[in-house]
């Protein structure tokens, strides 16, 4: 498998909020790449600025500074309208707390980006990844009748039926307990590596991160490539 | 578009099966049925007293005329499918044998009347009985007074005019005869047919002419259009019932403007409990549209999804609630019959229309803004759950709201005060609650400071939860305001109306007493225990000149009969009295009243405002009458205003008894004689036969039984208000408590007694309460005062009572409804309530 081509890459990316007390700077200019297929996980403590850079890679949130470009695709440059055409074509999502839209069941909710894509077939599609995440006899339940694991294999299933060339995932064993954990990182690398999808995964468990070919650190709003091979207590997490 | 439908009829079917849509489709349906039911019990209702009312005129509309009209004008009526009948009215002596009487002769043809009915008797004073007939051509009906002064039986010959016709019934009442004290001559009925052998209509005679018209109001309506032009307004007058100036009349358009009050009353609780549900249909909804946004959905489809959504739930609502709301008013109806008359029958498609906008107008306008809230929010939130949409403007909110509540309210009154006045209140009441919200705010920020008790949390919460309380305190003082309205509203007027008919109230007249059988009479109706009225003297004076100048010939008597039919006429003949004592219900003002009138200052006489308008008169007027052959003149010294409702003799101008000392007086007086005892009437007046009784029960049992039937369709319509505002209340605490559920899980969590959660949601629900009650209270005596004094012209007085009431029943509905959702919260178990959060 050849990692050409960069599929993200941002230059001087930074990002400031307005607070009480005046304009705060999360983000110190960020500068870095990430290889088409390859998988890339930002660690960090909490408040370290992790979900915020997340947020600005995958087009969820507007920069203050800086260019990212995502599969071509300028960023900085679009407005939400644009992003949001970007993110439907290009990008996956899981997220720690799930995000299933409660009133769709497991189906509907994989068929949900297929159907915004205005894909074919999005029903025979959710179908489908629906069997290949063990869950084809849950269909047709609501969220709320699903275990925690159970939900995040849906969001798996939603995250990959577009097919998308990267995929975003905030903490994806966060919010489940180890059997589970275990169970839903087999599935995200096992769909990574078969449909060659970049991942970036931001999480504080070493023992996830060290699955990913490389690991980036972040603290006080700067980002570092790690060097030093993450210690993993294992079957644990690391804060 | 296709995926936007099927996205949200998706999204739609799933959430209205697992209850999502409960909410705001009950507060739908809520707006529906109850303005349905409202307004098609009150237009049911209001169809049965109209009709009630058109008995009075005999008809839905009157032409008057002085002369006979064109025929081709009748004719067109006929052939626009209306009902036409026709009255010839005059005095004439009749005879009978020796004796003879002037009487009020009324020539009918045989379609009177077209509304009411004709009632006879068996015998002089007795029971009226309904009957289809009307006299044949050659037969008269003459009343019992006539009866007794002619000494006639049924089988009589009697000359009317050149004309022998023979006595056949003894008339007990006709539906149009006026409600007139004055009215002094008894009546006879025959058939217009005859009226040509009698030569009564010749030249000098006054006779006046009534045509009767019957159709729908429409049809009426163009009719008059179309005669309108062609009318002389010194000969013709036309009369609808609309113009019904008499007290029942008066009661009748009262009630149509309550019902209207609370129909309106009962939108703007629809429209709260919608605003309400919405706002909590679009807190709920800003995770799905964030998880849409972040997964490609564009801010159109998003757009389309939830306006879609809303118009699946509108077009539900409306559906529903279209049916509730005529099973409401049906099982109503169906409960009240018997006590309430309804024009049962009949389907207006106004209410709908009515109830099917307001559904559409408070789904749409009320959820615009939220739904703005909901399009806005960024997709961002799917990481940070703690972003909110980034629009949040309140101004756009009471924007949006306050425009819809208007256009509502206006639409559906037509009325733009009634509608003014209750937006105003709201406005007010708004920006009383905004500085009381800041203020407690600020008494928070000392008590909720301490150590952690139920009273510390429920101090904590309502200054944290600053702006979410103070809409909900704003939601639950306009519900309180709206009912307190409605009930006080719905007192005043009740009691009224009662009070106009106390139980005693007068239901005979009598007239012509000499000065020489005044005390006579007193005493044997003590001697017999009839309560009697007090005497009041009276002399029949021709009207001719203010300030000397002459009186135009035009105002006639009959003019102002037609004017105001239920009062006594003025014309050129007035019926003057004189006291120095102000009559009950007549208030001076302007000017003095005469009770201290010196010798040496001119005469003093008072002036009925109403009357002084129309001709012109100011204070210091000289009126100038002639009393036989005697000329009397008087200042005018004071106006007055007339309650006109009081059943009661009133007078246009009342002058100083110096002014009359030179005149023999006749007097008239009223009093009640009971129902047991009616029989008793010829015995008890026999001795006294040159006195003119007159027998008024009829009218007054008819009026009474009108403001019962109004009074209890007042009832039924506060009840459903109550009902929608009760509702309400429970939307809102349904509402507040979802905000509530993250704050009690992290107490239930950090293991916070269940008793001591419950008691601090408890106390905040009370303080909300209480605030709400009062600052409603507040707000209530505003809108009554303007609506009391603008639109129902009713006296106004303070309702001290609702300043206790208003704050503890607000505290207890409001406490008790948040002790309930609570305890359905606390009810689940700390795992539950945490999963609920996500």
């Amino acid at each position: 498998m050849t990692k050409a081509s960069t599929i993200i890459e941002t230059k001087s990316l930074i990002k400031k909020v307005t607070t009480s007390e005046g304009e705060l700077q999360i983000l110190q200019p960020i500068t870095f790449s990430v290889k088409q297929g390859e998988s890339v996980a930002i660690i960090g403590a909490s408040g370290s600025g992790k979900s915020t850079l997340l947020g600005l890679l995958a087009g969820l949130d507007e920069v203050s500074g800086g260019h990212i470009m995502l599969d071509g695709a300028p960023l900085h440059e679009m407005d939400e309208e644009a992003r949001a055409r970007v993110r439907g074509e290009k990008v996956g999502f899981i997220f720690q707390s799930f995000m299933l839209v409660q009133s769709l069941t497991a189906l509907e909710n994989i068929m949900l980006p297929a159907e915004i894509a205005g894909l074919d077939k999005p029903k025979q599609r959710a179908q489908e990844i629906l069997k290949q995440v063990g869950l084809d006899h849950r269909a047709h339940h609501f969220p709320n009748q699903l275990s925690g694991g159970e939900q995040q294999r849906v969001a798996i299933a939603r995250a990959f039926i577009t097919n998308p060339k990267i995929l975003f995932a905030d903490e994806p064993t966060g919010n489940l307990d180890s059997s589970n954990s275990q169970k839903v990182e087999e599935l995200l690398f096992k769909l990574n590596q078969e449909s060659d999808t970049t991942l970036v995964l931001v999480t504080h468990d070493d023992e996830l991160a060290s699955r990913c070919e490389r690991q980036l650190r972040m603290s006080a709003g700067e980002l570092k490539e790690e060097t030093q091979p993450l210690k993993v207590v294992a079957g644990g997490q690391n804060g | 578009m296709k995926m936007a439908f099927t996205l949200a009829w998706r999204l739609f079917k799933h959430e209205a099966r697992r209850g999502e849509l409960t909410i705001i489709l009950l507060a739908i349906v809520l707006s529906v049925a109850s303005v349905l039911s409202l307004s098609l019990f009150s237009e049911r209702l209001q169809q049965a007293l109209t009709d009630r009312s058109a008995e009075f005129i005999a008809a839905d509309s009157q032409l008057r005329s002085r002369n006979p009209v064109d025929d081709a004008w009748i004719q067109e009526a006929r052939n626009r499918g209306l009902g036409t009948a026709f009255q010839i009215s005059t005095r004439s002596m009749v005879f009978a044998g020796d004796e003879l009487a002037l009487s009020d002769l009324r020539a009918v043809d045989e379609n009177y009347p077209l509304k009411g009915n004709i009632k006879i008797t068996q015998q002089a004073f007795g029971e009226g009985e309904v009957t289809q007939a009307s006299p044949a051509p050659g037969e008269v009906w003459i009343d019992s007074r006539l009866y007794q002064l002619l000494g006639v039986e049924k089988g009589s010959q009697i000359e009317v005019g050149d004309a022998t016709l023979t006595v056949t019934e003894i008339l007990s009442e006709i539906p149009d005869a006026g409600f007139s004290v004055f009215n002094t001559d008894p009546m006879l009925l025959m058939s217009s047919t005859d009226v040509p052998a009698t030569n009564i209509t010749g030249p000098g005679s006054r006779v006046s002419y009534k045509y009767y018209f019957t159709g729908e109001a429409n049809e009426l309506d163009d009719y008059y259009e179309w005669l309108r032009p062609q009318l002389n307004r010194e000969v013709h007058r036309w009369t609808s019932i609309e113009d019904d100036e008499s007290p029942i009349g008066r009661s009748v358009a009262r009630a149509e403007e309550y019902f209207l009050l609370a129909s309106l009353l009962a939108i703007v609780l629809a429209a709260v409990s919608i605003a309400v549900a919405a706002q909590r249909y679009s807190q709920r909804h800003f995770d799905p549209v964030a998880i849409m946004k972040t997964l490609g959905a564009s801010g159109a489809m998003v757009r389309k999804i939830y306006l879609m959504q809303i118009c699946f739930i509108t077009i539900l609502g409306i559906l529903i609630g279209v049916i509730a709301g005529y099973l409401i008013q049906q099982a109503v109806v169906t409960l009240l019959a018997g006590q309430v008359e309804v024009a049962l029958n009949t389907w207006y498609w106004r209410p709908l229309g009515i109830a099917v906008f307001t559904g559409v107008v408070c789904a749409l306008l009320f959820s615009l803004y939220p739904l703005l809230q909901l399009f806005s929010v960024p997709p961002l939130r799917v990481l940070r759950k703690d972003i909110q949409a980034t629009l949040s403007s309140r101004a756009l909110q009471f924007v949006f709201s306050g425009s819809a509540v208007f256009l509502l309210m206006w639409t559906y009154s037509q009325n733009l005060l009634i509608s003014s006045i209750l937006f105003a209140s709201g406005i007010i009441l708004v920006v009383s609650l905004l500085g009381m919200t800041y203020l407690l705010i600020m008494l928070g920020r000392k008590l909720g400071a301490g150590s952690m008790g139920a009273w510390t949390l429920a101090w904590a919460r309502i200054r944290r939860r600053a702006m979410g309380n103070s809409v909900q305190l704003i939601s639950f003082a306009i519900t309180i305001m709206l009912l307190l309205v409605v009930l006080v509203m719905r007192n005043d007027m009740v009691k009224q109306w009662r009070d106009q008919l106390p139980e005693g109230t007068p239901n005979y007249f009598i007239a012509n007493v000499t000065e020489s059988q005044k005390e006579a009479l007193k005493e044997h109706f003590t001697k017999n225990d009839v309560q009697y009225e007090k005497f009041y003297p009276v002399a029949r004076g021709r009207f001719v000149a203010i300030n000397e100048e002459r009186i135009r010939t035009e105002i006639t008597k009959e003019d102002e009969e037609v004017a105001n039919e239920g009062r006594q006429g003025l014309g050129r003949e007035a019926n003057l009295s004189w006291s120095t004592e102000l009559q009950r219900g007549n208030v001076i003002v302007e000017g003095q009243w005469h009770d201290d009138w010196q010798e040496g200052e001119p005469v003093p006489i008072s002036v009925e405002t109403e009357v002084a308008s129309r001709l012109d008169i100011e204070m210091g007027d000289v009126l100038t009458f002639n009393i036989g052959s005697e000329v009397v003149s008087a200042t005018v010294t004071s106006m007055r205003e007339v309650d006109w409702q009081t059943l009661q003799p009133n007078f246009f101008f009342v002058l100083h008894p110096k002014a009359m000392e030179n005149f023999s007086a006749t007097y008239i007086t009223s009093f009640h004689l009971d129902e047991s005892r009616k029989n008793e009437i010829s015995r008890i007046m026999a001795p006294f036969a040159s006195v003119t009784l007159f027998d008024v029960d009829a009218r007054i049992n008819q009026l009474r039984e009108i403001i019962d039937q109004v009074s209890m369709a007042v009832e039924f319509i506060l009840v459903l208000v109550l009902v929608a505002g009760a509702l309400v209340l429970i939307a809102q605490v349904q509402a507040s408590m979802d905000e509530r559920l993250q704050e009690l899980a992290i107490l239930r969590t950090l293991g916070l007694k269940g008793s001591s959660i419950r008691f601090s949601v408890i106390n905040e629900f009370l303080i909300i309460g209480t605030v709400a009650g009062l600052m409603a209270a507040l707000a209530n005596e505003f809108s009554l005062y303007m609506l009391q004094t603008q639109v129902f012209q009713m006296p106004f007085g303070l309702h001290v009572e609702y300043w206790a009431i208003a704050p503890t029943v607000g505290a207890v509905v409001v406490g008790l409804l948040g002790a309930i959702g609570c305890w359905r919260l606390l009810s689940l178990n700390t795992g539950h309530l945490l999963r609920k959060m996500v």
